[in-house]
């Protein structure tokens, strides 16, 4: 059968901050070198909807300050309530940094009012202050969720000012094992929601976690094709050397 | 000389003096260093002892090359300049400059102009200490996020300083970069600009890699009627009529390859220009201009030529592997590290254009032939996998040297890319000293 998947990719001129945009070259190519048809949508601000609601997978990155407050407005309005029904029917999605603190409650800055979120998934974030310490650096983690990736070490680089705090309805989605996380005290990064990603990873976070890569095209072609869904192994040697470059610096042992 | 400065200055020459007879690379900086600690007031005294001007260069790619280019200018014009060494861009390194060129005897100290390339993040504190005659400012992409910031947050923090410099300053900005276009608003100071008017060399489709494409003023999507590259291009903005400002200088002499270098040296001639020096002069110390350390310097290694083209964020790079494609490059060094000067975050290579090296449109330049090392050479590969490259890797730099240097034929150009400890230690490799 030929499998065909759309790939949504949020405000790509306006956050794609480091190297944001590997996330969506490895959906892409590792889609194409197992036969997979790929589009990749861009829905920026003058995007209609309606082509965001036809995407089988949802990424979302990083942006700077002025960047951010240029989204806001338009995807709280425009594009959030479709991503939070797209997100609820389990289409699988990933947002990292900025996007992992905009789909949560609010942000609280350093100083002035409260930053609404998307309320997409049930975490919200706090900065605590100008002089606080930045939380940045390379990171190892150790995947505690979703089911099937548990104890898998994932690598990437994080650089955050605010500190996310989970809700009851979310799963971290690893157990921090060097860095900060997302918030550097709980131990945890990240968060899980039905089939839903949150994490403050770069490096990007696929690049290197070809494993998160290939969870999110699996369940993207099981909920478009509603049956079980098993890819063909690639090959990731280099992604295991660069992933134990990282790792033998920080003197931890992989697997 | 006022006693604290004295001693400084003594301490300095003697830090000075000693890093120059022992051979061991830390003159740039530490003179500066040291003395700063004693006497912070030293940058602004000795600044006060130049006759004819101070001029800063600013931006994140081309401060090197571009205060060379003014130095060379100035110097064949017949007078002394202080110049910092190369990356020594932080107060220090501009403390040591002086504290190396400045004579204990004063009448020994004809010194007429001081030109300093200044790291991004240094130029506000630099500006609190001195009233430059003229600062240059050529351009800013997003670098190294975990060291230097957002792009926005290093403009307005220009923005601020700039705004407080006198009516008998100039500053000399980009118009072709709608961020350092902005920075021309509400200046006392007299703004001059420099831009590139050439439709021909529009690309046909944007980098990715672009950050100042919304305008400064009122926020909405700048229109562009061509990209040169990066957000660098002509703009305006329809919704509040933002345009780019008529550049007062367009037109380049230099003979260095990369689109760059035409912004490198429309700087270098508009800040020369503003000192009234002939243009007869600047067109033909810039024709004859040899490149900057580590910017396409050339190096011969057992009769083969190797280049460098540091390379060190996305907009850079890309620029760097158009130019080597213009100049039918068949061997590619590629040196990744992650140290402190390089930024510790290697992300950004998801944001390089490695495509244009894939099998598909490498076979339109011919043998590819990419050897790619440094501290983070497996992310590097990883990249260059993804962009569907071919490639060997090699963990020694050395090695990887060697190896390149022999798949290159002896008619052919080895050109290396390295970020910028990497291509420190391939100058220390390929010159046997070091340098900083």
């Amino acid at each position: 059968m030929n499998y065909k998947l759309k790939i949504a990719w949020l405000y790509p001129d306006l956050m794609s901050t480091y190297g944001d945009r590997g996330n969506l070259i490895v959906l892409q190519k590792r889609c194409q070198w197992r036969g997979i048809g790929v589009k990749i949508n861009s829905i920026t601000l003058e995007t209609e909807v309606s082509k965001l609601k036809t995407s089988n997978l949802i990424f979302m990155g990083g942006a700077q300050d002025r960047q951010q407050k240029l989204v806001s407005d338009d995807f709280l309005r425009q594009k959030a309530p479709l991503i939070k029904e797209m997100v609820e029917k389990n289409i699988p999605s990933l947002f990292v940094c900025a996007a992992y603190q905009a789909v949560g409650h609010y942000y609280r800055p350093s100083e002035g009012p409260d930053i609404p979120g998307a309320s997409i998934l049930d975490l919200v974030t706090v900065h605590p202050g100008e002089n606080s310490k930045r939380l940045i650096g390379n990171i190892v983690a150790e995947l505690i969720n979703p089911k099937g990736l548990q104890g898998q070490l994932i690598v990437g680089f994080e650089n955050h000012g605010g500190r996310t705090k989970l809700g009851k309805n979310l799963l971290p989605l690893a157990k921090v094992v060097s860095g900060y996380g997302n918030d550097g005290k709980s131990g945890f990064e990240g968060a899980v929601y039905k089939n839903a990603i949150g994490s403050y990873f770069h490096g990007p976070i696929l690049t290197k976690n070809p494993g998160l890569a290939d969870w999110l095209i699996t369940r993207a072609l099981e909920v478009k094709y509603k049956k079980l869904i098993e890819l063909e192994p690639l090959d990731d040697k280099l992604s295991d050397l660069a992933k134990k470059n990282i790792i033998k610096r920080y003197n931890l042992t992989n697997d | 000389m006022p006693l604290r400065i004295l001693i400084s200055f003594l301490i300095g020459k003697f830090v000075f003096t000693v890093s120059r007879l022992t051979g061991v690379g830390f003159g740039g900086t530490w003179p500066g260093e040291i003395a700063l600690i004693i006497s912070p007031d030293i940058l602004s005294y000795f600044s006060r002892k130049i006759n004819k001007g101070i001029i800063l260069v600013a931006g994140t790619n081309g401060k090197t090359t571009c205060s060379l280019m003014v130095k060379s200018i100035l110097e064949t014009a017949g007078n002394s300049v202080v110049h910092n060494v190369s990356g020594a861009n932080l107060l220090n390194g501009l403390v040591s400059s002086l504290i190396s060129s400045f004579s204990f005897f004063p009448k020994n100290n004809p010194l007429d102009y001081c030109v300093f390339e200044i790291d991004e993040n240094t130029l506000p504190q630099v500006l609190k200490k001195i009233t430059p005659d003229i600062v240059v400012c050529l351009n800013l992409f997003r670098d190294q996020l975990d060291r230097y910031g957002e792009v926005d947050t290093i403009a307005r923090r220009w923005a601020k300083a700039l705004v407080k410099l006198p009516e008998t300053s100039k500053v000399i900005l980009n118009s072709d970069d709608p961020q350092i276009a902005y920075l021309g608003k509400n200046l006392k100071a007299k703004a001059v600009y420099f831009g590139v008017d050439d439709k021909n060399t529009y690309l046909k489709k944007p980098e990715h890699a672009t950050d100042s494409i919304f305008c400064l003023n009122c926020q909405s999507r700048l229109k562009y009627q061509g990209f040169y590259y990066s957000h660098i291009g002509i703009w305006n903005c329809p919704k509040c009529g933002l345009k780019r400002p008529i550049p007062k200088y367009t037109k380049s002499f230099t003979k260095l390859p990369g689109f760059y270098n035409r912004y490198n040296s429309l700087a270098a001639i508009a800040c020369t220009g503003e000192l009234d020096i002939p243009q007869n002069l600047i067109e033909k110390v810039l024709t004859d201009f040899s490149p900057a350390f580590g910017r396409q310097e050339e190096f011969i290694k057992e009769g083969k030529k190797i280049k460098l083209f540091l390379s060190k964020n996305p907009a850079g790079f890309n620029q760097s592997l158009k130019t080597v494609l213009e100049l039918n490059a068949a061997n590619l060094l590629l040196v990744l590290n992650d140290r402190i000067p390089d930024g510790r975050d290697v992300s950004w290579i998801w944001d390089v254009d490695f495509e244009i090296l894939s099998r598909q449109a490498g076979s339109s330049f011919g043998r590819k032939n990419i050897t790619l090392s440094g501290d983070r050479v497996y992310d590097l590969a990883l990249r260059l996998k993804y962009a569907e490259c071919d490639f060997s890797i090699c963990l020694d730099l050395k090695n990887a040297i060697e190896k390149a240097e022999i798949k290159t034929n002896s008619n052919e150009i080895l050109f290396v890319l390295p970020t910028y400890s990497a291509m420190l230690e391939i100058r220390k490799i390929l010159t046997g000293r070091k340098i900083l």
